[in-house]
């Protein structure tokens, strides 16, 4: 069974202790002779990550320090990202602050859509998908998933598993919407993270929320399974999470250390029935626009 | 019957095209749009002349009016082309990048002799009112003013609740050579226009503190002070940092307070919005402000604002950049 840790995050300074305890408590074993680590924040649009919405550059920045400072000081880091169909990396970099922090670090900001790659062929549901993978997310030592843990249209939740659909280098992932759940297990098979530390301190549920929630997990699945429980949703009914399951990307059961998860999930801003219902009706209204070939006016 | 063409067919120029259609007054007959998508688009609503370059659309002589909805480097160039054709001109704010760019356009729309009008749909909309209650001198005399928009301006997403599902952001947005500014440019003439409009131009001096929370070239808020003449003192606070939209004119009388404000749309107006069930109060001022301009043509009268009440606007927003308090 897949080992959750949750941890419970006072303030911004508390960071690194968090980290550290959320992979103690996972007992965690980082792999010998670490030299390349590839980061996976969610830098997805342009609301940094006062708004819940995007991973805070700070546990970004704590987590290269704390690595850093127990295994290597000299590791070398990539955070990686690439553009997507309404974000551009080069924009959203400067945005959300990474910019900044990687400068400080001395670490690397790689965007996957520039970055070298080869075609991969993965089978999922008995469907073939050909993906990308991108150089530097294939040569990594460790691969690290720092995912958000927020509702989405389309897929219910963005967490682990949906974070890393963001390292598919194509550019205009909109193009893959119809088959978003294949796809994003499709791209967890091919780039399966090593560890995924999750950003919950600020969370965007019904409303933005500090949750201080940090959780760590080697799985990805388990991972989200237990996000899906915190927000107030059956894992067991979200197509993708099931799905990665099948797959063997990961395991559904899992056992939570550290914090109760009932402890988060009494704080996190569910949404209601009726929320539920305006975003199925707001989900079909987008589908039948696009199928219509109208784009959304702003007014 | 007029025939609108319309030039640009991005954001706003959405809005403005929804809208041509609607108006009872007047015929949309053409779009220019370099986008191949839009013009798709465009010829799939039923428009029949769609053209990749605007000059084609100034050269059709059966126009009697353009909406100019282009990235603001664009403006300067278009209207005084548009001018030169004897077209009408409603053309999207900010009037130009800059002041030199605002001058040409005003010098070259009244040789032309045609009419202009910027959109700044806040005068035709709640905002209206608070000019009649100043001009009946129901709150007395006005001492201070507060005009605020803050939003995501150019970052915006589909609504606040949905905020990971941004529109996309096209790249002149990023740059301040093109934009000619950042927040202040962006919303800052909207609420300077209004309080010139409810206070007059007369300005004696203009301060600002400009904000880069997002690191970019272009500063995404402002605080920007105004002291008008005739004695009142305004402060007009401006950002692109918020998910949640609000627009608000607070004024502060010798005999009463005024405070008016928009809010966010809540999702499910916005759906019966975009389902064309009933229109956005925000989206009727939009419609109202082409119609009228619309109607200025047919009755042969200069619309308001005018190109040169935009270029004060754009006076002030140069004043404010050079005058910057500085923190020490």
């Amino acid at each position: 069974m897949s080992l959750v840790s949750l941890v419970k995050v006072h303030n911004r300074s508390d960071f690194k202790k968090a980290i550290k305890r959320s992979f103690d408590l996972i007992r965690f074993r980082f792999p010998p002779n670490l030299q390349r680590i590839v980061v996976k924040p969610n830098m997805c649009c342009y609301s940094d990550y006062s708004t819940g919405t995007t991973t805070d550059p700070k546990i970004i920045a704590e987590l290269i320090d704390f690595l850093r400072e127990n295994l290597y000081s000299d590791l070398q880091f990539s955070i990686v990202e690439s553009d997507a169909s309404a974000m551009k990396l080069e924009y959203s970099s400067k945005i959300l602050g990474y910019e900044k922090m990687s400068r400080e670090k001395g670490v690397t900001l790689v965007n996957l859509t520039e970055d070298s790659n080869e075609e991969i062929k993965v089978k999922v549901a008995n469907h073939s998908y050909t993906f990308l993978l991108p150089t530097t997310v294939k040569n990594a030592d460790l691969f690290i998933n720092v995912p958000k843990i927020r509702y989405i249209l389309g897929t219910k939740i963005s967490c682990a598993l949906k974070n890393i659909y963001g390292c598919n280098p194509y550019p205009k992932k909109f193009k893959y919407h119809p088959y978003l759940d294949e796809v994003i297990v499709g791209l967890n098979k091919i780039m399966k993270p090593d560890l995924c530390l999750v950003d919950g301190i600020i969370v965007h549920g019904k409303y933005t929320k500090k949750l201080g929630l940090i959780a760590a997990g080697s799985d990805p699945v388990a991972i989200d399974s237990a996000a899906a429980r915190i927000m107030g949703l059956n894992p067991k009914k979200i197509n993708h999470i099931v799905l990665a399951e099948k797959e063997g990307v990961g395991n559904l059961n899992y056992e939570v250390v550290g914090e109760s998860l009932r402890f988060f999930a009494k704080g996190f801003p569910k949404r209601s029935a009726r929320d539920k219902i305006r975003s199925t009706i707001v989900r079909i209204g987008l589908s039948t626009l696009r199928r219509v070939g109208l784009n959304i006016p702003l007014y | 019957m007029v025939n609108i063409g319309l030039i640009g067919l991005g954001g706003i120029g959405k809005t403005h095209f929804y809208n041509s259609l609607r108006l009872k007054n007047a015929r949309l007959v053409a779009v220019a749009d370099i986008s191949k998508t839009a013009r798709q688009f465009a010829k799939a609503q039923g428009i029949k002349r769609v053209y990749n370059d605007y000059a084609k659309l100034l050269e059709d002589s059966s126009i009697d009016c353009v909406v100019i909805a282009l990235p603001t480097f664009l403006h300067s160039e278009c209207a005084i082309m548009a001018a030169e054709c004897n077209k009408h001109i409603f053309l999207e704010k900010p009037l130009a990048r800059n002041v030199k760019e605002g001058k040409e356009i005003v010098a070259k729309v009244q040789k032309a002799g045609v009419k202009t009008m910027v959109g700044y749909p806040l005068h035709f909309s709640e905002f209206a009112k608070i000019k009649a209650e100043i001009d009946n001198g129901h709150l007395g005399d006005v001492v201070n003013a507060y005009g605020i928009n803050i939003w995501r301006g150019p970052f915006r997403s589909i609504s606040n609740e949905h905020a990971h599902i941004p529109f996309s952001v096209p790249d002149w947005w990023f740059n301040p050579q093109l934009t000619g500014g950042g927040a202040l440019m962006d919303l800052g003439c909207h609420m300077i226009n209004l309080l010139i409009w409810y206070f007059g131009d007369k300005i004696v001096s203009v301060k600002s503190v400009l904000g880069y929370r997002f690191g970019m070239p272009l500063e995404d808020y402002a605080l920007c002070f105004i002291k008008f003449k005739q004695g009142i003192s305004a402060i007009v606070n401006v950002g692109w940092y918020c998910s949640e939209r609000i627009i608000k004119v607070e004024l502060f009388g010798t005999v009463k307070t005024i405070s008016m404000v928009v809010g966010p749309a809540k999702t499910s107006s916005r759906m019966l919005h975009i389902l064309g069930i009933k229109p956005l109060p925000e989206s009727s001022a939009f419609y109202n402000e082409l119609d009228y301009f619309v109607k200025c043509v047919i009755n042969d009268c200069m619309p308001s604002p005018s190109t040169a009440d935009a270029l004060k606007d754009l006076e002030i927003i140069s004043l404010a950049y050079k005058n910057q308090i500085q923190h020490t």
